[in-house]
């Protein structure tokens, strides 16, 4: 679509007026990321002594650094870890839970309901405190396993929220002819609810792993020995321990954030359509 | 509804009480994780909230102690009045900057598509690595945003943004609407493209200018979403840890300090009790967001029914 074609009978301004502020958005959203980009590929003394919004040098130091030095790759490896045992976990409790609340009548279904939103919007900073004390009781303290179990307080509301609205899309007669045909209520939900809500399941799964992926404060509290460090847990020892490690903070920030645009990028459309079906009417 | 499980069939049972059993089973799971894991923890907060707790101890019942401490630390009320400032500025110019792009891009415009993606772009990054990136950007030395002021003779003088008590707090919250925007932008952008297109119709046919159509047009339709996306993000933001913790971590002097930091520096001392009753003085207006937010989106998932 040309500029043209796009603006039909408006006048030379306004068409002016519109590209500034989309010229002005853009600089805004992408002058960080291209920041953070620059800042993993300079030098040091470049960093530091020749600020300049292009590197003289190119240099992947940074990146050597951030792994050989910080084993940075184990942090990645255990932030994987943590955020696909959160996302499959998460997936099949709440896919269970999501149906029992679209296809049943029951009491207290109104009452879970509540509390599955009040527990999508308690934030982690009411929580860490009492969950800290919950896992060092649990024994399960500076672990992976306790990452895991702890990071459900919020995997587990948001996906069993954002799959009931997917779920209730589902005709229920598509249901009903196939359990005519011999499916038990089970093989319903795995042959037919589950498939036909694939792009739902896509959304869901992408939100959680990110959700875990990014998680900090419960990690900074749980997890205390080095090789057990996620990703967003590395890299805030990084500033608090170093002199200025902008290079291999930032190419840390580029090597974590990486996947997730990729990922962002290709499942977009999955992506929008779920975050607007978690909060607004969809 | 009433069909009966045909794989399952247990004669001494009704098929509605299998039924029942069922749907209870696929839930249970969910239910009790969520009272373990938020339900109990909450009510826990409050109980410790009320001693003297240390880390790996046990503590004794202070009734008030914890919360007279509060109430008289310099700390704790700048605390509140940043956290306040933070979500109340942060959330006005993410509106703003919301509301603005999702009506740009609600028009025929070049490239809609792309320059939608991109604007969703600071949210698709992880959020410490957004404000690690801020952090960086903010630097005296090594720093984009002196480097833009200088070099383009906006302002000539090297600041160092996170540094200053007049600066920190400001700083902050350009990181945070950087980064909040896209939610506000897609939400609204949702909510513009479900006003049927008939209605901007007849508004023009009756004259309408763009103000009026905007009052009784627009805003009619997306002002559900407005006020969800505020209540969501009003939680979100006052609860945000990565922000002011990797920016700044409450500094300089307090500046920036707010409760989820506070709570933390708490926990680190090892006296449990005051950090979680920092929380808990918290809690009431949390929960009051809380249960009008949940009210919201309950309404609108019976309607969906």
């Amino acid at each position: 679509m040309g500029p043209d074609s796009g603006l039909p009978g408006r006048h030379l301004v306004a068409k002016l007026a519109i590209v500034a502020a989309m010229v002005l958005a853009l600089l805004f959203v992408l002058f960080p990321v291209y920041w953070m980009v620059i800042t993993s590929l300079k030098l040091p003394r470049e960093i530091f002594r020749m600020p300049s919004l292009w590197p003289q040098v190119f240099t992947g130091a940074n990146y050597r650094i951030l792994i050989e030095d910080k084993e940075f790759l184990v942090a990645i490896r255990n932030s994987l870890i943590v955020a696909s045992s959160v996302t499959l976990i998460s997936l099949v409790v709440a896919s269970l839970a999501a149906y029992s609340m679209v296809r049943f009548r029951y009491r207290f279904k109104g009452l879970i309901g509540r509390l599955i939103l009040f527990a999508y919007l308690t934030p982690t900073s009411l929580l860490f405190i009492p969950l800290s004390i919950l896992i060092a009781r649990l024994q399960l303290g500076n672990t992976l396993h306790g990452l895991i179990f702890v990071y459900l307080t919020f995997s587990l509301p948001v996906s069993t929220w954002m799959l009931q609205a997917y779920f209730a899309a589902v005709p229920r007669e598509l249901e009903e002819q196939g359990m005519i045909d011999g499916l038990s209520r089970l093989g319903a939900l795995f042959r037919i609810v589950l498939p036909l809500s694939a792009p739902g399941l896509a959304a869901v799964a992408i939100f959680t792993f990110t959700g875990a992926w990014n998680e900090l404060l419960l990690a900074l509290v749980l997890i205390t020995s080095e090789s057990r460090r996620t990703a967003p847990l590395a890299l805030n020892y990084l500033i608090t321990s170093d002199v200025l490690p902008w290079g291999p903070l930032m190419a840390g920030a580029v090597l974590s954030s990486v996947p997730l645009m990729i990922l962002y990028f290709v499942a977009q459309r999955f992506i929008v359509q779920g975050m607007t079906a978690g909060s607004v009417k969809g | 509804m009433r069909q009966r499980p045909t794989s399952t069939a247990e004669p001494r049972l009704s098929a509605e009480t299998q039924q029942n059993l069922f749907a209870y089973a696929l839930v249970v799971p969910v239910a009790l994780l969520l009272v373990g894991l938020v339900g109990y923890p909450l009510f826990y907060a409050v109980y410790v909230s009320f001693t003297n707790m240390v880390v790996g101890g046990g503590g004794d019942w202070i009734g008030l102690a914890n919360f007279q401490y509060l109430a008289g630390s310099p700390v704790f009320a700048s605390a509140i009045w940043n956290t306040v400032v933070l979500v109340v500025v942060s959330d006005a110019f993410k509106l703003a900057i919301g509301l603005g792009l999702a009506l740009l891009v609600n028009e025929r415009i070049p490239a809609r598509g792309l320059f939608r993606s991109f604007l969703m772009l600071p949210w698709a990054m992880p959020a410490f690595v957004a404000f690690l990136t801020w952090r960086v950007l903010y630097q005296p030395i090594g720093g984009g945003i002196n480097l833009i002021l200088t070099n383009t003779g906006l302002y000539p003088e090297i600041v160092d943004w996170l540094g200053q008590r007049s600066t920190a707090m400001p700083a902050v919250i350009v990181a945070s609407v950087w980064r909040g925007f896209p939610f506000w932008f897609i939400s609204i952008l949702a909510g513009l493209q479900n006003i049927p297109a008939e209605l901007y119709e007849a508004a023009r046919v009756d004259g309408a200018n763009a103000w009026q159509r905007f009052r009784a047009v627009t805003w009619p339709g997306i002002k559900r979403v407005v006020i969800i996306t505020t209540l969501l993000s009003s939680i979100w933001t006052a609860n945000s840890f990565e922000s002011v913790w990797l920016l700044t971590q409450g500094g300089p002097s307090d500046a920036t300090m707010v409760f989820p930091v506070l709570a933390y520096f708490g926990m680190q001392t090892q006296r449990i009790g005051e950090a979680a009753a920092v929380s808990v003085a918290m809690l009431p207006a949390l929960l009051i967001l809380v249960f009008i937010t949940t009210s919201l989106m309950q309404g609108d998932e019976s309607e969906r029914d």
